[in-house]
């Protein structure tokens, strides 16, 4: 054997409609060429879509979610407390993944099961819980219409212990709201395509893990050794402190400072009022603690507390940059108070807050121009910086009342409804925008483009780069940027560590490939690691031909080609049409691609 | 002169590297809950994050209860002697800190040894959380932190060769208690 640590070799099979309970052996083969997260996950996912002849409903009980953590997970490595869920998702029909900090993958790592994928439906609403080598399905229905954070104490308390993990659905989730996630240590949120409603279709509130068995790591010394190179070089980084007092929401400043910052639904990139929704106004006046995942030295995440005003005794971990540009900017929202308890709401709810704060955005505009009347809010209407009405809109998402029940089927149920809001909504196959702008960068909207989940900078997130960098960059090299980015962050999921040590300290990514070597026995250069995690982008862009997506697919938000910024150092700037088609061709070309973005038929038989 | 660990539960992140640089040093495997340093984790209402240390204590409540008399104080070190221990986990619960472990796969009760003086978690804390300290500094910070609660700081600004510095000052004798 090749490989000799890193892994139990064991993964678990949960059907909830039959409540059969497998466990099952994994090949030499599986764990060499998926390593484990994303992997495992695209693999598992695209063998149960094959096994249906490539028809599943997103929300049906054919629909296998997959929750995987890597190799890495929970071991000495810096930040190594990451897992993903991985299904066809509702919000795209397409190929979805999400991942979540924390301890939960940690925990599910050290009951002994390398992932956990669950099919079926159960018929009463029900919890997974797995405690060591054992998993039952408790039912639970008292659970119904309780928030993540109720949940999530309820069941710490029914099984009488705070040594383990839950991660949870809210109203939404059970709702089926397509933008759902699904939250553990009360605020961490795999928040991205639609994973809590797929939780939601199988009446799964919570998955509950208790594990306590030793972590397989092959050369436990050897691997101390090189994380603590690895940790001595973050924590002596000029940006380190920084890091560990703002966390992400620095990043707030950044934005606004280069005109990337979602402001008015990216009707504009730079927001007036940066400074009172910035991460020194948090630090001044909201900043009670720091938050990390499982060893991480940066605790990127903030606990905040308001402590006075409206607001008064909301406690919230949070917001990082994305929350905080989607509910605070994006929204015109003017007060960082509003900002939290929005934040807090969607942990409560269990909805996504890139895409809530995407979609409130696209309303209130759309209300703003006519395209939405009084009467299809229900007479309520709503307005930038109206935090009342915009936390009342979430309620009714959450509980699909009223416009709530059109907009809780996200990007592509709304566009049906509103034709006009094509112009207004910033999706890319049916995934609402992240916040950063891609007018300013191509190579930006190039990596929303292609990502296999949808417009989100979690494949690629090549912005700063090509602001610092790249006046004089040829097509080709943005190309080779996006690829390269594409290839190298999935592999952290794959691995199961968080890429923030590298993208924003500079950790070198050589240290990754000692880490699996060590933790795994098996010696990998990056080059190698890399090709395995471009074999898993090319099996999930066939996924995606295989349902249904084409070049089409891959086409920017009308907004980002046809609409001007209007404010900052980027007023006037669009994306060329022209040279964006271009890129795509090119990187088509230089995947081996065809014309219309499918890889060769032929690599499905290596699989 | 004996040395105690010292907790600040305001700087912990709740990374939990602590609990794994310890069951790595004490047992070579990687496993958080092999240790004998625990985080624990209360949320929200209070939100606290606390590592949970052996305090070394003096007359130890475990040493007391232990029927074989495994435990004993030794140079500021109360330390298991897991020949003579029967396993019997007296002292994990006699515990008032909560500060002695069991763990399913472990014989023994897994208790701190300061690591000869030297303790991993110190070294390892991201954040200064937890430090080693000689017994006659601790509440230190706390006395200093009590004083200054009820001073009445002042500020004065002042120019020094043209540049303009503030300089904060305490009005001792108008405390407001």
């Amino acid at each position: 054997m090749n490989i000799k640590g890193g892994y139990f070799r064991k993964g678990l099979h949960v059907n909830l409609t039959t409540g059969g309970i497998e466990r099952c052996d994994l090949s030499e083969d599986f764990i060499e060429r998926y390593i484990g997260g994303r992997g495992f996950g695209a693999k598992l996912v695209w063998d149960n879509l094959k096994a249906h002849d490539f028809h599943i409903d997103p929300l049906g009980p054919e629909n296998l979610l997959v929750v995987a953590p890597g190799p890495l997970t929970g071991c000495y490595v810096p930040s190594s407390g990451k897992n993903s869920f991985i299904a066809i998702s509702p919000a795209t029909g397409l190929y979805g993944d999400s991942s979540i900090g924390g301890g939960f993958g940690v925990e599910l790592r050290q009951t002994g099961h390398d992932y956990l994928a669950i099919a079926g439906a159960a018929a009463e609403l029900s919890v997974l819980f797995i405690d060591n080598e054992h998993a039952s399905i408790i039912r639970m229905p008292y659970l119904k219409g309780k928030t993540c954070l109720e949940t999530e104490g309820i069941i710490k308390e029914k099984l009488g212990s705070h040594d383990l993990h839950v991660a949870a659905i809210g109203i939404a989730g059970e709702n089926r709201v397509r933008f759902a996630c699904v939250n553990s240590d009360w605020s961490r949120n795999a928040g991205r395509t639609g994973i809590g409603a797929i939780m939601g279709s199988k009446n799964l509130k919570a998955i509950v893990v208790r594990g306590t068995k030793d972590l397989p790591v092959h050369d436990v010394a050897g691997l101390a050794e090189e994380t603590r190179k690895a940790v001595k070089y973050m924590t002596e980084h000029k940006y380190f402190r920084l890091w560990q007092q703002q966390g992400l929401m620095n990043v707030i400043e950044y934005a606004n400072s280069k005109g990337i910052l979602p402001t008015y639904n990216f009707k504009a990139t730079t927001f007036a009022a940066h400074d009172k929704i910035n991460g020194e106004t948090m630090l001044e006046h909201y900043k009670i603690g720091d938050s990390a995942c499982f060893m991480c030295p940066m605790c990127c995440s903030n606990i905040c507390l308001v402590k006075n005003g409206k607001y008064a005794g909301t406690v919230t971990e949070g917001p990082e940059y994305e929350s905080c540009a989607m509910l605070g900017s994006n929204l015109g929202v003017e007060r960082f108070d509003a900002v939290l308890a929005a934040n807090k709401l969607c942990d409560e709810l269990g909805i996504d807050t890139i895409s809530t704060g995407s979609i409130i955005g696209a309303v209130i505009e759309g209300y703003e121009k006519g395209v939405i009347s009084l009467a299809d809010l229900d007479g309520k209407g709503i307005a930038w910086n109206d935090d009342d009405a915009i936390l009342d809109l979430m309620h009714r998402i959450a509980h699909r009342e009223g416009i709530g029940d059109i907009l809780a089927d996200g990007s592509r149920r709304i566009i049906q409804q509103w034709p006009e809001m094509e112009k207004i909504l910033l999706q890319v196959k049916g995934l609402e925008q992240s916040a950063y702008d891609s007018r300013v960068g191509t190579s930006m909207g190039l990596a929303y483009a292609t990502s296999d989940i949808g417009a989100h900078h979690a494949r690629a997130w090549t912005i700063a780069k090509e602001i610092e960098e790249g006046a004089t960059w040829s097509a080709e090299q943005k190309v080779d940027l996006v690829m390269y980015h594409q290839a190298v962050r999935p592999l952290f999921d794959m691995l199961g560590v968080c890429r923030l040590p590298w993208i924003e300290l500079g950790l070198n990514e050589r240290h990754y490939e000692k880490f699996y070597s060590y933790v795994t026995g098996k010696t990998m250069t990056l080059e190698e690691l890399l090709k395995l995690s471009d074999h898993v982008y090319n099996l999930t862009r066939r996924l995606n031909i295989r349902l249904g997506a084409t070049r089409k697919a891959d086409s920017l938000p009308y907004k980002v080609t046809k609409a001007p910024v209007l404010t900052g150092p980027n007023a006037g700037k669009t994306l060329n049409e022209d040279e964006f088609e271009k890129m795509l061709s090119l990187y088509y070309e230089k995947r081996g691609w065809d014309k219309d973005g499918a890889p060769p038929i032929e690599v499905e038989a290596s699989f | 002169m004996s040395r105690k660990l010292a907790v600040i539960p305001a700087e912990c992140s709740g990374c939990k590297m602590c609990e794994l640089v310890c069951s790595i040093k004490h047992f070579g495997v990687n496993n958080p809950k092999k240790s004998a340093i625990r985080v624990l984790i209360t949320y929200p209402h209070p939100v606290v994050r606390m590592p949970i240390v052996c305090s070394q204590c003096k007359k130890p409540p475990c040493e007391e209860v232990c029927p074989v008399d495994a435990l004993s104080r030794q140079n500021g070190v109360v330390s298991l002697d897991t020949n003579l221990c029967i396993s019997c986990f007296h002292c994990v619960e006699s515990c008032p800190f909560g500060a002695i472990y069991a763990h399913d796969e472990c014989e023994y009760p897994i208790k701190c040894d300061l690591c000869d003086g030297d303790p991993e978690c110190v070294k390892h804390c991201p954040k200064g959380a937890i430090r080693l300290v000689p017994e006659y500094a601790l509440g230190e910070s706390k006395r200093l932190n009590n004083v200054l609660s009820y001073t009445q700081m002042k500020e004065i600004e002042f120019v020094e060769k043209g540049e303009t510095k503030t300089l904060q000052y305490a009005e001792i004798g108008k405390e407001q208690l």
